[in-house]
């Protein structure tokens, strides 16, 4: 009981303990709290496990009974076959085109914006920040059907016909549609936390508006422009509705609907299914746990501050 | 840096805010003004059947959707049955959904704002479901709710629970309930996120004078913490309901609706109606019902929560 290494004693210090005979309340709380917590993190990540473990099981055990919860022959079968019996490389390279061309768009257009909201009053200033903050708002799935039409029947700009139906142009100026708010509304905020007087000083020195803004200010918004960027790309390549309206085929089919092709009528190939799921959520989980801090800093700039 | 100005940069200058703000405005006017200008213009309209030509019917499209049809039957005295089953559908898929991922993820949220050692951990652990495509946190529920290899099944029958397979997804009411699982599971996070941001602006001189005074936790949580929380929860709990009332993914990949129309709700319903039956009339009148009810819920909420005197 008295020898200084015993496991007891270091839980007790881990939890704030100095004397070696105190239990208060505070520490059988802290327990209680890693208790809860473990049990809530076990809980949620099972169906990850399950899915994870059925994407690496052969076709024949995933349909076999007893169903087991430890793969018994694992193997990247399924892997290999989506990748060669389907188009899932034309997926993901259409995946990352337009998650990457919407982000760069709803960027670079929102921290400009998002700047000049945050900086200056302008005609109307309070009132259009407004409605882009409404236009949040609307339900995107209200707008299939203008959204489907548009992009089937565009009009004429600069004599260009012909339909933007099925193609990733479609998805990325469709996709730009929720995005674009929400970046100019993070970085108006991000904007505002940092002080005025730095754009002040810096004019004083002879900057112009634009080198106050490119050579001061914008280096400081970069973790804000990181936060941004990563909630664009994940809301991009996570859509859903309108790349089901939008587009019919592997040129412009994206990974969610190239996931959701694996159920047929009556059958599910929830092998295949689970290996083409994993390759969908691979970007969300590696933000997840590398940029997390970026995600939940962006998320309550867009939402806390009201 | 040099102090002469150019006048080609002084106008510049004067030009920063119309070319900052400019395209962004043009941008949205096309891409999001248009587009909902037409819904309410398409919303008017109805494909004739016959000559596949969209006719002006004025508001004929909100009438057939909201309304019983003449010489049909009808729901409460003159609604359309579909109208009023598939609203009920989704009044108990968001009621339910919203409710419970709330409660648990302020239970999270609380635990979370602990000063624990590993933190970090649980938080990036807690939030990835949220992150992850929705399509495939539907179908990987789909999955574990299978009747005959389904990890739930499998589970309960070796903890020797259950004896059979439950057919979670043919059954009208364990369908939504499987359904609203998985929103929950997806969405908690959100709440858990919003609310741990909430919880930092308490200041913790407060709760230790909750401690000296002696007030219990729950008086704690209601007098020190709750105040200074509702402009989160009132944040959540907006964002939370509009977004599951336009939801469409979770649905379509698990149950499509089904089985029967059990979990048809007003997102699938849309998507119907304006792509698989065709009729954009119908489906853009929809949108705009939707597109009313969101503001409305928003409007009310604020209205109900009231302005908060500890504005974050």
């Amino acid at each position: 009981m008295s020898t200084k290494k015993s496991p007891l004693n270091r839980l007790r210090r881990s939890l704030g303990l100095e004397t070696q005979n105190e239990w208060p309340s505070v520490a059988r709380e802290r327990l209680l709290a890693y208790g809860l917590l473990a049990v809530y993190v076990l809980i949620i990540w099972f169906p990850i496990y399950y899915i994870f473990i059925t994407s690496i099981k052969p076709s024949s055990e995933v349909l076999s009974l007893p169903i087991t919860f430890l793969p018994q022959s694992p193997t990247a079968q399924n892997y290999v076959d989506i990748f060669t019996n389907r188009p899932f490389d034309n997926y993901t390279i259409n995946s990352m085109i337009v998650a990457t061309t919407t982000t760069l768009i709803c960027i670079t257009l929102g921290t400009v914006t998002g700047y000049s909201f945050s900086r200056f009053d302008f005609m109307g200033n309070k009132s259009l920040l407004l409605s882009i903050v409404g236009a949040r708002m609307i339900p995107p799935i209200a707008l299939i059907v203008p959204f489907f039409q548009i992009m089937s029947n565009p009009p004429l700009i600069g004599g260009f016909t012909g339909s933007l139906y099925d193609t990733r142009l479609a998805l990325i100026l469709t996709y730009t549609f929720f995005n674009l708010p929400f970046a100019v509304w993070i970085m108006k905020n991000y904007f505002d936390g940092i002080p005025e007087s730095l754009d002040e000083q810096a004019r004083i020195d002879g900057c112009s508006r634009w080198e106050a803004f490119v050579k001061i200010i914008l280096p400081m918004a970069k973790p804000g422009i990181a936060a941004t960027a990563i909630l664009a790309f994940i809301f991009s390549w996570n859509e859903f509705v309108f790349a089901l309206v939008l587009t019919s085929s592997e040129q412009a089919q994206t990974l969610p609907i190239a996931v959701s092709l694996f159920v047929a009528d009556d059958f599910v190939d929830w092998a295949h299914l689970a290996a083409g799921g994993m390759i969908a959520a691979l970007p969300g989980i590696l933000f997840g746990l590398f940029f997390q801090q970026y995600i939940v800093s962006g998320l309550t700039q867009g939402a806390v501050k009201e | 840096m040099s102090i002469e100005k150019s006048p080609l940069r002084r106008k510049l200058d004067k030009l920063f805010v119309p070319l900052t703000v400019g395209p962004t405005l043009l941008w949205i006017a096309a891409i999001i003004v248009y587009p909902t200008a037409k819904l309410l213009f398409s919303s008017l309209q109805f494909r004739n059947p016959v000559t596949n030509e969209l006719e002006f019917v004025g508001l004929r499209n909100f009438q057939r959707l909201i309304l019983a049809r003449e010489g049909s039957d009808a729901a409460l005295g003159v609604f359309n049955p579909s109208f009023v089953s598939f609203t009920t559908n989704t009044v108990i898929y968001v009621g339910f959904s919203v409710s419970i991922s709330f409660l648990l993820g302020l239970g999270i949220a609380l635990l979370l704002d602990k000063d624990l050692k590993g933190r970090g951990w649980f938080r990036t652990a807690v939030i990835v479901p949220w992150i992850l495509p929705y399509v495939m946190s539907g179908l990987m529920w789909r999955w574990m709710f299978q009747s005959d290899f389904g990890a739930i099944n499998g589970a309960l029958q070796r903890l020797g629970i259950i004896s059979g397979n439950i057919p979670f997804l043919s059954d009208g009411a364990l369908a939504m309930m499987a359904l609203i699982i998985a929103d929950v599971w997806v969405f908690t996070p959100f709440i858990i996120i919003i609310l741990l941001a909430g919880l930092q602006n308490v200041p913790e001189q407060l709760y230790d004078a909750a401690e000296v005074d002696g007030a219990s936790r729950w008086s704690r949580f209601w007098n020190v913490t709750y105040p200074f929380l509702k402009p989160s929860i009132l944040v959540a709990l907006t964002i939370r309901i509009i977004f599951d009332i336009r939801a469409l993914d979770l649905v379509w990949v698990m149950t499509q609706g089904g089985p029967g129309k059990s979990t048809e709700v007003w997102a699938s319903w849309l998507y119907r109606t304006a792509q698989v039956f065709n009729e954009p009339g119908t489906g853009a009148a929809l949108g705009v019902v939707l597109l009313a009810v969101t503001f409305a819920i928003v409007a009310s909420l604020y209205k109900i929560f009231g302005e908060s005197p500890y504005e974050a």
